[in-house]
């Protein structure tokens, strides 16, 4: 064997034919480390480097591949020193010995980890664009009536469906409409958006003309969140390479689409805080109706759809609206794209139909619990989302099953929390991030999340009483009964989901008798 | 549409929230951040209901009522979410005084006790920098109606919320952020839109601060300018603390500017006239009622029979009452049995009653306020409501940022101009020949609405004529308004399908003003903008009475209503009512009484409520004039510069302190209350009238001014239904009022014309009185601010001179910098008549060569710069064009009496390059 090292390569440069290695240039790759082995083999002379999207099985980044003569060969988590063994071919594995991947019915997510991100040719030579090519031949009504057929509802969290918001704003006659993409992703643990903005660009582009054509929109924006400073950038570019070959038309009009970026604001994923924002004014959010369909960016009809949302638009138009309906369960119908983390094995993108359980998929997919871990809870669709204990797993993952159990799925963020997480803590955590990102309109969420966050405080510092455990769930039927938008309306339930399953965590945190027995009694009179 | 709310069936009109509709029909919904003046918001939750078939609770403030729906606002769990919200407004601050309607919903709702330990409150930040009001963040419960009031009503746009979540609130103007003195570094101008909005108290009039909350309220008519405001007075041990405009106001809907709103201190300034005062010397001696009056009627007595009665006249107050007014002219007709009376409207929109009533035959507003709502275009000509009628300004601005097309005809950049469409920005006097090329286009391009000229009108032949010489290139050349501009902006007024114009001084303060408003007529008559919902020609009266004055007869020219005195029907009428003949001679204008004065002709003068001496033009001419009369009698509520040649002076009650009506510029006529006593016994000024009337034989006794309202409307027939029973609805009456039984008119000349056919009058463009020539190079445009008013004697003893406190010189940056001048510095006016003292100011609101100054302060004493130019058939004053030169000061020449130097400017004024400069470094 030829000595490895620095110098080895060199060696080997005069035997051997140039290799091509795909390596996901997706901000969570670059994070474990992707960025590091690139510019490790950037001057190996033979060695042709190609960034892709990644195939999101964050647990086996950085991802190295090389394509094999049945497909392509893996190297999961590779150092730079690998290099020889990966051009000797050794050590690799394919896809199907990647259970992660290949239990998986990916559609939006089925050609992530192969092609060049920037490269129209790639997309359309893959089988992008068909969507918009077989939309743009129909009349708008009949891209609608695919959407409703498909029963596609919405991605970002309210799960509305999205022929119905398509059909309001293609009806109200107005002399400018908007399509404007929801791309503020706030939710920690939540990435897929940010995916396909990075790893596919030219498939939210492809669903945002869709949408424009059905409901007769000339101009669209991506409103980016600042903190996705690669995402914005590759959709920008990405435009202005569409915009370069004059594709960016409907019917010989060009379709004037714009990245607008957000500013650090978690409210403003709620479409009408956006829609303020995007105007250029206070991410705060609005009373409908109006909604925006009817009347939204500055005061025009305006659909505002999730990133993903748009994405599997592409697919219901490129497929059928058939092939979508067929998927899942019956108020649920498709594909689920969740986005796993927290303390499990396998982090990462799972693209599957709705329905199977929540057990199932921390199982099948996210492959149990990391080492030396033990399960405690799960939360499902973001920050505000509520907590499963391992008595509750056996829940089917859909919207209506979800609703009912006071849940939400949300964007399909699933956090695994293990035995370490204190949840007394956790819940002060998410109350005071709610608090945090209140955009202040409304009193139950403005007043009330700094109470309930100062109760959870005095309940973690050990001076919280019985009844200040009541004046929580109290409080807690208000903001979720009178809150403006979901910010306020959801903030109790990670907190009332907590005490309800962990109950005694909290009450154990209370001094045994307070001065005054029981409960004490807080508070002042009103003069 | 049927809607059921709480059990109960009502009705909505489409477009209606639920709450709106409930708060309509008296269903109370409770709510802190609703108002049904501001669009809904959604903060404080508490008016959220259940409605059958949808999920969850709802707002009802934003929720569009649907035909069918079923509202429940009242149940267990909306209860007990009320309380949870009202605690945790009650949690931000720490026990404090009254919160308002905060208070009022815990006391409600039961809510005695706050569960919440010490916790996060809300910052301690006040902000006193406004003369008027306070406001106090530990009292704010962030509900950002002052906010919505400030960009809807006003429009200002001078508050924003600040900071997110619990420290949310609202800030003023650049540096409110981070400072205390936000207000006054704002483009707030002091409305008190927000102060009313306010639920809680958070914001506070000073004066209610100082003086106590009222404990009972008096519903009376604002006495500044013509639109006629409702307000509240709020009294407190008889004495008033605060004045609210009135949600029903039929003007001003729950709207007011600073002057009515806060402007009203004045009524206790500490040098207001409180007895009868004889001239001793070039001071006063103290003197009974009885002496005085007595003096009066002999030194009237006298002068009749020594030097005939047309030694005497009278000027009554445009200000004072229609029952005063016509007492006024009841005593000129019967006891000395001549015309020879006048008002104030002689010298601001005579040229209007003489330009409409030869073409329409009535010469007041065509339509009503309301009416501006309807219209689809709107035509402001030589007017600047957002300053001199600031509630119709805030409507216009309203409108113009709904989306309605506004045209502005202006040689000054106003606000109302910056917000136009077009902006036709004309040279000072050349008004009729932009009308007549408006005109032009109409008429050459096919606009003219044939079918309106045929069937109601006369005489259009002659202005075909007319007008057909004045293409948009010459007319271009005269007036620097681009010819595109011209024919884009007719084009616009004739094709609306409803153009509304309103015209002010700017049209009739010139040697041609009644051409003026001829040709602004002619137009509407020429494209059927008239007698239809949306359209008119609506002059913007600007006292507060200046149209009632008139309608009472107080004209040289007319009697009660407009009836011509040879009319033998209105002298029979009087005759059968007095006991004495109306004279059929004409009167003496203001202008001829000048002349006669000067003469010695006229002995005797009375003068009410006008401070001739500070607000006609050619003030030397006026003030000799004045100097050589034997009796002048003065009554005022203060010692005005008109008093200063008093033989007499003798004291009035304010609009605070009688009863009687007042009509706005709409023909409303609407009753004012008396809310307080008059200091001292004063009598006010209709009794004073019957007593110098009765101790001259002729006895005038009335028990309450509601019976000289009769008499008025027996007397006219345009008025004959008017009565004070009949006044008592909010929405009042609108003349002509033909019969008790009539509900008063909004829309005048809807099926024909006051005088039959509206008729066209042709006018030729004549030069102004002055032109620009090498002594004199600069044009003088005189006018108002918004925050003064007229001569200033009510606004200047008030607290609005922390805002404004001089008249300042607005002259264009090229002109400062060629002539060397910085801000602030003192310059010399000169003018054929006389000179001026006043501070320069840089100003993107003129053009150069033109400059604007206003007359608020006696002490500048701009109107002596004036001439007697004036409009050849009304006699109006040409205050809109003079000419000057400009000169440096040298400060030790200056007067030592002249206190200038001393005098700080503090105005909104600023040159455009000075407004960025101040924006950024924050300090408005």
């Amino acid at each position: 064997m030829v000595r490895e090292g620095r110098g080895g390569h060199l060696k080997r440069l005069n035997l051997c034919m140039p290799i091509t290695l795909y390596l996901a240039n997706d901000t969570s790759a670059r994070a474990a480390g992707a960025d590091r082995l690139a510019a490790a083999w950037a001057d190996v002379p033979d060695v042709h480097v190609v960034r892709t999207s990644s195939r999101g099985a964050f647990f086996l980044e950085p991802l190295v591949e090389r394509d094999g003569p049945e497909g392509r060969v893996l190297w999961p988590r590779a150092k730079p020193d690998d290099l020889a063994r990966i051009r000797n071919g050794a050590g690799g594995i394919s896809l199907a010995e990647v259970p992660f991947l290949a239990q998986q019915q990916r559609a939006v997510f089925a050609r992530f980890g192969t092609a060049q991100p920037l490269s129209l040719e790639e997309y359309r030579a893959n089988g992008g664009w068909r969507g918009w090519e077989r939309a743009n031949n129909l009349p708008p009504e009949a891209i609608i009536a695919e959407m409703k057929s498909s029963g596609l509802r919405g991605r970002g969290g309210a799960a509305f469906p999205v022929w119905h918001k398509w059909e309001i704003a293609r009806r109200t006659s107005a002399d400018q409409k908007y399509v404007v993409a929801n791309a503020d992703e706030g939710d920690a643990g939540t990435y897929c958006d940010r995916m396909i903005m990075e790893g596919e660009p030219f498939r939210l582009i492809e669903g945002m003309l869709i949408c424009a054509k059905a409901v007769g929109a000339d101009r669209g924006y991506i409103y980016c969140r600042w903190e996705y400073p690669a995402a914005a950038a590759t959709m920008q570019a990405a435009i202005a390479e569409v915009e370069r070959t004059g594709m960016l038309t409907i019917d010989k009009h060009p379709f004037r689409l714009e990245v607008f970026r957000g500013a650090g604001s978690y409210v403003c994923g709620e479409e009408t805080a956006l829609l303020s924002s995007l105007e250029g004014g206070r991410g705060m959010v609005k009373v409908r109706p109006p909604y925006p369909a009817v009347a939204g960016l500055h005061g025009k009809p305006t659909v505002v759809s999730n990133v993903l949302t748009f994405g599997t638009v592409v697919e219901i138009m490129a497929r059928g609206a058939d092939w979508h309906a067929a998927l899942g369960t019956v108020g649920s119908k498709g594909l689920i794209a969740l986005q796993l983390g927290g303390r499990i094995r396998q982090p990462g993108l799972v693209e599957i139909p709705f329905g199977a359980t929540l057990a199932e998929v921390l199982e099948r997919f996210g492959g149990g619990m990391a080492e030396g871990s033990r399960f405690k809870a799960v939360q499902v669709g973001g920050p505000l989302g509520s907590l499963f204990p391992e008595s509750q797993l056996h829940i089917p993952l859909c919207f209506d099953t979800f609703n009912e159990a006071g849940a939400v799925l949300g964007h399909g963020g699933i956090v695994v929390f293990d035995d370490q997480t204190d949840m007394v803590e956790l819940a002060r955590h998410y109350m005071t991030f709610t608090a945090d990102e209140s955009c202040g309109k409304c009193t139950p969420c403005r007043i009330g999340s700094v109470r309930a966050r100062e109760l959870l405080e005095r309940i973690e510092g050990g001076s919280g009483t019985a009844g200040d455990l009541d004046l929580l769930a109290d409080l807690g039927d208000t903001m979720k009964a009178t809150s403006l938008c979901a910010h306020g309306g959801r903030a109790p339930y990670p907190i009332l989901t907590a005490i309800e399953h962990f109950g005694d965590e909290f009450r154990r945190r209370l001094p045994s008798n307070g001065p005054n027995g029981t409960a004490d009694r807080r508070g002042r009179n009103v003069p | 549409m049927n809607v059921t709310i709480n059990g109960q069936p009502v009705q909505a009109e489409p477009g209606e929230t639920i709450y709106a509709v409930a708060t309509r029909l008296g269903i109370a919904i409770p709510s802190l951040c609703a108002s049904v003046h501001l669009s809904p918001y959604g903060s404080c939750r508490l008016c959220l209901g259940e409605i059958a078939g949808l999920k969850g609770l709802h707002t009802t403030c934003s929720l569009p009522a649907r035909d069918g729906m079923i509202v429940n606002t009242e149940s267990e769990q909306l209860t007990k979410h009320r309380r949870n919200l009202i605690e945790l407004y009650l949690s931000e601050r720490a026990e404090s005084e009254p919160l308002g309607e905060l208070s009022d919903l815990a006391k409600r709702y039961g809510v005695t006790q706050v569960r919440y330990a010490s916790g996060a409150r809300r910052a301690a930040v006040r902000d006193e920098s406004n003369p008027f009001f306070v406001f106090d963040n530990q009292r704010c419960i962030s509900c950002a109606r002052c906010v919505r009031a400030c960009d809807e009503i006003q429009p200002a746009f001078a508050i924003s919320m600040v900071k997110a979540g619990f420290s949310i609130r609202p800030a003023w103007g650049a540096t409110g952020l981070n400072s205390q003195d936000g207000v006054a570094s704002s483009t707030c101008v002091s409305c008190g839109a927000c102060v009313k909005e306010c639920p809680t108290g958070a914001l506070t009039e000073k004066t209610i601060l100082e003086g106590g909350r009222p404990t009972n309220r008096v519903r009376t008519i604002c006495a500044y300018c013509g639109v006629g405001c409702t307000l509240e007075a709020g009294v407190r041990d008889g004495r008033v603390v605060s004045m609210v405009p009135a949600d029903d106001g039929p003007s001003n809907q729950g709207h007011a500017c600073l002057k009515g709103r806060f402007g009203w201190t004045y009524n206790y300034a500490e040098d207001r006239v409180r007895t009868p005062l004889l001239r001793d010397g070039t001071g006063w001696k103290v003197i009974g009622w009885e002496q005085a009056l007595n003096l009066i009627a002999r030194s009237f007595s006298r002068i009749k029979e020594q030097s005939g009665p047309d030694a005497l006249a009278a000027i009554s107050s445009s200000r004072g009452t229609n029952e005063e007014n016509y007492l006024f002219g009841k005593f000129i007709r019967c006891v000395m049995g001549t015309n020879h009376i006048d008002n104030c409207a002689r010298v601001c929109h005579s040229a209007t009653v003489t330009g409409m009533m030869e073409t329409l035959g009535a010469s007041a507003a065509t339509n009503s306020i309301r009416d501006l709502s309807d219209a689809k275009l709107l035509l402001v000509v030589g007017a600047n409501p957002t300053e001199s009628h600031p509630v119709l300004g805030a409507r216009l601005l309203q409108l113009a940022h709904r989306g309605i097309p506004l045209l502005v005809i202006d040689p000054r950049r106003t606000e109302i101009a910056r917000a136009a469409t077009i902006h036709l920005q004309l040279r000072p006097g050349t008004n009729v020949a932009l009308l007549n090329g408006f005109g032009h286009v109409i008429a050459s391009e096919g606009l003219l609405n044939r079918t309106f000229i045929e069937e109601r009108t006369e005489g259009v032949e002659d202005w075909l004529a007319t007008v057909k010489e004045y293409p948009p290139e010459s007319v271009e050349r005269l007036t620097g308004v681009p010819a595109e501009q011209i024919r884009l902006a007719a084009r616009m007024y004739a094709t609306s399908g409803a153009s509304l114009s309103v015209h002010g001084l700017g049209v009739t303060e010139h040697r041609w003003g009644s051409h003026g408003v001829m040709a602004l007529c002619d137009l509407a008559l020429a494209t059927g903008n008239i007698g239809r919902p949306g359209t008119g020609i609506n002059p913007l009266r600007g006292q507060n009475n200046v149209q009632g004055a008139s309608d009472s007869g107080c004209l040289p020219t007319h009697f009660v209503g407009y009836q011509l005195l040879d009319d033998p029907i209105a002298a029979a009428r009087h005759e059968s009512l007095t006991g004495r003949p109306l004279p059929s001679r004409r009167g003496m204008k203001i202008p001829d009484m000048w002349d006669a004065a000067l003469d010695r002709r006229l002995k005797g003068l009375w003068i009410i409520g006008y401070d001739v001496a500070q607000t006609d033009p050619n003030l030397k001419k006026v003030r000799e004039a004045l100097s050589r009369l034997e009796f002048l009698v003065v009554q005022d509520l203060f010692v005005s510069q008109t008093a200063k040649f008093a033989h007499l002076l003798l004291p009035s009650a304010s609009f605070l302190e009688k009863e009687g009506t007042f009509t706005n510029l709409e023909r409303r006529i609407q009753r004012i209350r008396k809310a307080v006593d008059p200091p001292d016994g004063i009598l006010p000024d209709w009794q004073v009238a019957c007593e110098v009337s009765t101790r001259m034989g002729f006895p005038m006794r009335y028990g309450h001014p509601s019976e000289i309202m009769d008499e008025i409307a027996a007397l006219s027939p345009m008025l004959a239904g008017v009565s004070y029973a009949r006044l008592e609805q909010p929405q009042a009456l609108q003349w002509p009022v033909p019969d008790k039984e009539h509900p008063g008119t909004s829309l005048m000349h809807r099926e024909r014309f006051a005088r039959g056919k509206g008729k066209f009058v042709a006018v030729d463009y004549l030069a102004p009185g002055e032109q620009a020539s090498e002594e004199y190079p600069f044009v003088l445009v005189t006018g108002r601010l918004l925050e003064h008013y007229n001569c200033g004697a009510q606004t200047r003893r008030t607290d609005i001179v922390k805002l404004v406190n001089s008249d300042v010189l607005e002259m264009h940056p090229d002109d400062m910098a060629r002539l060397g001048f910085n801000k602030d510095q003192l310059v010399r006016l000169v003018s054929a008549r006389s000179s001026a003292v006043m501070p320069v100011s840089s100003s993107d609101r003129v053009r150069p060569g033109e400059l604007f100054t206003t007359f608020h302060f006696p002490d500048t004493d701009v109107n002596s710069l004036l001439s007697s130019s004036a409009d050849e058939s009304s006699k109006c004053p040409e205050y809109k064009v003079s000419t000057v030169r400009i000169e440096p000061v040298d400060l030790e020449n200056l007067d030592p009496t002249d206190d200038a130097k001393r005098r700080v400017v503090r105005s909104r004024i600023k040159a455009p390059s000075e407004r960025a400069v101040a924006w950024v470094a924050g300090d408005g």
